[in-house]
């Protein structure tokens, strides 16, 4: 680009502004710095008469670089960097600035002093405006399809939605039937009506014409038109980017033609291999051609291939009227390629035999709410009874233990939050359907928290079900009678109590589905400390990872009752067709960017980058450089603060902008008081300055404001360049350490703070010259106290000697 | 130990004094469960001791009525709750804090102070007769050897154990 005509705007913002800042005198200083060929002084530019003024001069040619000072950046710069651009330049030659919040409230009572801090902060703008250049902005195709891990209530439901929207959806279940743990559950609560339900959810399409819209089993998942449902199918590798990722699926064969059965049940007759039946919590048997239970999906029979005898049998071959038996079928491997990725993998049981001293696993009274609940299903193996697993009688007194493996620092620290209500749900169920029976429920709190969820405890008391406050310590049993006694202390009472049982059921905590880790492994997505999908952000985000394209919803991401699964579920849909919708992903490049030259062979990039944007490249024989992919970076600079060799620096944060703006805010003091640089991240930090300037918080004027992406992108010799250029103290402004919205770019400056302050002592510099500070948006107060703090105890330890450098 | 109408619950004070002792710190993870009392031996013979009573009244800050109670005396250091505890509350250890407070502020049970003296005599709680020496050889093991009380005293010592066993003597 030829010569560098940077125009200058400025908000008085109502002439409120210049009740506090000498306009005239900032004009006359600006018009003196070089480069500058046009000021304008207005009452606002992000609309209106203001705005136009600079898109005129854009568009006359006056100028190719914009510097506006306004009030209320967050807001206001959007508006000037799109008019800007439609004006015909290049977006990132803008530089906009907040004279408002971070000069003229906070610095009311010394107005001097402010126009001089205003003065150092346009000079600041002017000269790193210089050095912009032109940033592209590159377009990625996002493919109308997704792809959902995990058949059971979430994804059937979230699959269900896109399919409706349009999108093509495939659906992948490890099991050889959908419904996921919902769907062996009975029944559910607040609703009381049958699991079975959302085995096969309906469209919505679908059922306003020809069915009920709550009981959904007889209209068809399989009816709605772009939905591919693959069971028995796992995901075995994933490649590519957001909105066009590459799936590998393996297909494991079912043996039995789904297109040809008719479900007469001839071949599971004949077949003569009978194992336990896993789905029934081994409570009963089946053969190796079997269904879960009558009204799955898909409506056919599957072969278990670890125990069918194949062609050594091959009886129900004979019998099947319809030739749906394939016993030639093989493992497949599937090609997918989707836009999107949605994970709804759940959750399952905890292993309740690591617990040794209830005996579960060992002693067959002793069962898992889950498996009660296979025995309370009509469908289930015992069909609707409630007996006694080591001999079929009926169980009459029933003993149930809560948090069995959860809130235990020994085995899972989390509550899993649905286990008192399941407990609930199954106490009532087995005493209306057997008032006599005797039924005592240990808990060590009793958590209701959801609508109507208080009324079942409320009417469990009613229905004489007792309460027990206090954690068993052990079950023992009796070898005469079998009989199970619960060792149990009601704290209530301060009584050691020995219950008596015929059964006990344990309410295990719910733990990831088995396979997260490794699907986290292929997904590139993290878990969080307790094991399950960690989301993008608890509050606004709870189905985003940090990778756009991927979302997560239902049990996938904690233990969820079933409303809670729907309503995650169909959150995730409307995120993922926000994303799938438009077609494309446009992304600016205000990205890393690697200078091949310098770049030599460590890891240190790659390693650090918190969204996997970075790889290695072989570019000649053993030599290998760092190549950032252009649409996963998210511009935050962490690279660029671990780089040894400076080889990688962001497109709109280059040293040397940065350097400028760091001299430009040095240049002028105008106050008494030592400088200090504010060095403040893009997020939480500026954000915090933003909010003191809101409430006019007052603090001196020596503390200048520069913004970064993200603190991660400091350099330990930037701190001393700040040193260099005049700064007597530098605070970094940072998100919370566990806060960072870049994931780890806080925890990284705060190391290279920690680190500099030593080299500083080395020195023979005060290290507390250099501090690092953590906030939020709404603690403009902690930065008030900062800047004051900073600024006197530079006071306290007189004017900072550097060693003059020859 | 009985709820009295004086209950102190505020301050952290003596919650304090236990959790920044070695054993003690995990007290405040406690949530009443009772798990310890159903695993522990004593609780079952007698209902003067509660561990989870002891850890309730400490985080109420009845300090007084936990010294000067019998009821942290009685742990017989078997370690049945501690393994059991869902929340990793090492109980066995945090009584032992809370006896400590209770051995320098000079509550302890003079069975205990019999103990304290005969160590710092000879080195052992137990005098040993010279019955227990001829049953020893009878069953094959070896005989006692000296303790070796002078070190031991030092150690004692060093900690200030002497001091404070002197002064508990003397009241």
């Amino acid at each position: 680009m030829d010569e560098v005509k940077v125009g200058v705007f400025l908000s008085d913002c109502g002439k409120q502004l210049s009740e506090i800042l000498d306009f005239d005198t900032l004009i006359d200083y600006v018009k003196k710095i070089a480069g500058v060929s046009f000021i304008v002084r207005s009452s606002e530019f992000w609309r209106g008469k203001g705005l136009q003024s600079i898109v005129d001069a854009v568009r006359d040619g006056k100028i190719n670089r914009v510097v506006v000072a306004e009030s209320l950046v967050k807001l206001s710069d959007v508006k000037i960097v799109e008019a800007v651009e439609k004006a015909g330049i290049n977006p990132y030659l803008v530089e906009v600035i907040n004279l408002e919040e971070h000069c003229g409230w906070p610095h009311r009572n010394t107005p001097s002093e402010a126009t001089e801090k205003a003065k150092a902060m346009l000079f600041a703008a002017v000269e790193r405006a210089k050095l912009l250049e032109p940033i592209e902005k590159l377009e990625f195709p996002v493919l109308k399809s997704t792809l959902v891990i995990g058949g059971g209530i979430a994804g059937m439901q979230v699959a269900e939605d896109l399919a409706d929207l349009g999108f093509k959806v495939h659906l992948v279940e490890r099991a050889p039937f959908l419904g996921g743990l919902a769907a062996r559950a009975g029944r559910f609560f607040p609703t009381d009506d049958c699991a079975i339900c959302i085995q096969s959810p309906a469209s919505d399409v679908k059922t306003i014409t020809h069915t009920s819209r709550k009981c959904v089993y007889r209209s068809g998942l399989s009816e709605i038109p772009n939905l591919e449902i693959l069971t028995n199918s796992k995901i075995i590798g994933v490649e590519g980017v957001p909105g066009n990722y590459k799936v590998t699926i393996e297909k494991k064969p079912r043996y039995v033609n789904e297109m040809k059965c008719v479900l007469c049940d001839k071949c599971t007759a004949v077949c003569p291999v009978e194992v336990p039946d896993e789905y029934n919590a081994k409570l009963n048997t089946r053969k190796a051609i079997y269904m879960n239970i009558p009204n799955v999906y898909p409506p056919a029979y599957v072969i278990d291939e670890n125990i069918c005898k194949f062609h050594d049998c091959a009886k129900c071959v004979e019998v099947c009227p319809t030739n749906a038996i394939e016993l030639n079928q093989e493992t497949e491997q599937l090609k997918l390629d989707v836009g999107a990725i949605i994970v709804s993998t759940g959750f399952e049981e905890f292993d309740a035999s690591v617990i040794k001293e209830y005996h579960y696993g060992d002693y067959p009274d002793v069962i898992t709410n889950l498996e009660l609940a296979r025995m309370i299903d009509g469908f289930g193996p015992t069909a609707g009874k409630i007996v006694k697993p080591s001999n079929g009688k009926p169980a009459k007194k029933i003993v149930m233990i809560q948090c069995v493996g959860s809130r235990d620092r020994r085995w899972n620290p989390y509550c899993s939050s649905i286990c008192c209500m399941i407990s609930l749900k199954h106490a009532m169920l087995m005493k209306s359907a057997h008032p006599d029976a005797d039924i005592a429920i240990c808990y060590i709190d009793i958590r209701t928290t959801g609508r109507e969820h208080e009324y079942y405890y409320e009417q469990a008391r009613e229905m004489g079900i007792k309460f027990v406050k206090g954690r068993p310590t052990e079950i023992s049993r009796d070898p005469e009678t079998n009989r199970l006694i619960v060792d149990v202390e009601d704290a209530l009472l301060k009584k050691i109590l020995e219950l008596e049982a015929d059964m006990v059921v344990l309410a295990p905590a719910m733990i990831p589905a088995e396979g997260t880790k490794e699907l986290a492994e292929i997904l590139g997505i993290e878990l969080c400390e307790d094991g399950f999908f960690k989301e993008y952000n608890a509050k606004l985000r709870p189905t985003e990872t940090k990778l756009r394209g991927i979302y997560l919803c239902g049990g996938a991401t904690f233990p969820k009752d079933a409303p809670t699964s729907s309503l995650h579920a169909h959150s995730a849909a409307v995120k993922a067709a926000k994303f799938l919708t438009t077609g494309k992903i446009i992304k600016d490049q205000r990205t890393a960017v690697v200078n091949e030259d310098y770049c030599g062979d460590c890891e240190f990039c790659p390693v650090t980058c918190p969204y996997g944007a970075i790889s290695l490249e072989e570019i000649s024989e053993g030599h290998f450089v760092a190549k950032v992919s252009d649409i996963l970076c998210e511009g935050c600079g962490i690279c660029v603060g671990t780089c040894p060799l400076n080889a990688i620096e962001l497109r709109h944060s280059r040293p040397d902008q940065m350097r400028a703006q760091m001299r430009g805010l040095m240049s002028v003091n105008g106050t008494s008081k030592p400088l200090v640089l504010a060095i403040c991240c893009s997020e939480c930090g500026h954000a915090a300055v933003d909010s003191s300037g809101m409430a006019m918080m007052q603090y001196p004027a020596n503390v200048r404001i520069m913004k970064v992406p993200c603190t991660g992108i400091l350099q330990v010799h930037q701190f001393f360049e700040a040193f260099k250029t005049g700064a007597e103290g530098v605070m970094i402004v940072g998100c919370k350490s566990d806060g960072c919205h870049y994931e780890v770019g806080v925890q990284k400056a705060e190391k290279k703070v920690e680190l500099t302050r030593m080299l500083l002592k080395e020195y023979g510099i005060a290290p507390e010259r250099l501090e690092m500070f953590n906030m939020v948006f709404i603690e403009g107060n902690k930065f008030v106290e900062a800047a004051q703090t900073m600024t006197e105890r530079l006071e306290k330890l007189g004017p900072l000697q550097l060693m003059s450098v020859s | 130990m009985e709820y009295g109408k004086e209950q102190k619950t505020t301050g952290s004070e003596f919650s304090n004094a236990i959790t920044s002792r070695l054993g003690g710190e995990t007290l405040t993870r406690c949530y009443q469960c009772g798990t310890c009392v159903s695993s522990c031996p004593v609780a079952r013979l007698t209902d003067e001791f509660n561990p989870r009573e002891i850890i309730k009244l400490s985080l109420l800050e009845e300090s007084a009525r936990v010294l000067s109670s019998d009821s942290i005396w009685l742990c017989c250091s078997c370690y049945s709750c501690q393994e059991r505890c869902p929340q990793k509350v090492e109980i066995a250890d945090v009584i032992y804090a809370i006896r400590n407070i209770a051995f320098e502020k000079g509550y302890i049970p003079n069975i205990y102070s019999e103990f304290a003296s005969a160590i710092l005599d000879d080195g052992r709680i137990v005098n040993i007769s010279k019955f227990m020496e001829q049953k020893r050889s009878t069953i094959g093991l070896p005989p006692l050897t000296p303790t070796g009380v002078d070190a031991l005293r030092k150690i004692l010592s060093a900690t200030g154990f002497d001091k404070l066993q002197k002064e508990v003597e003397e009241a």
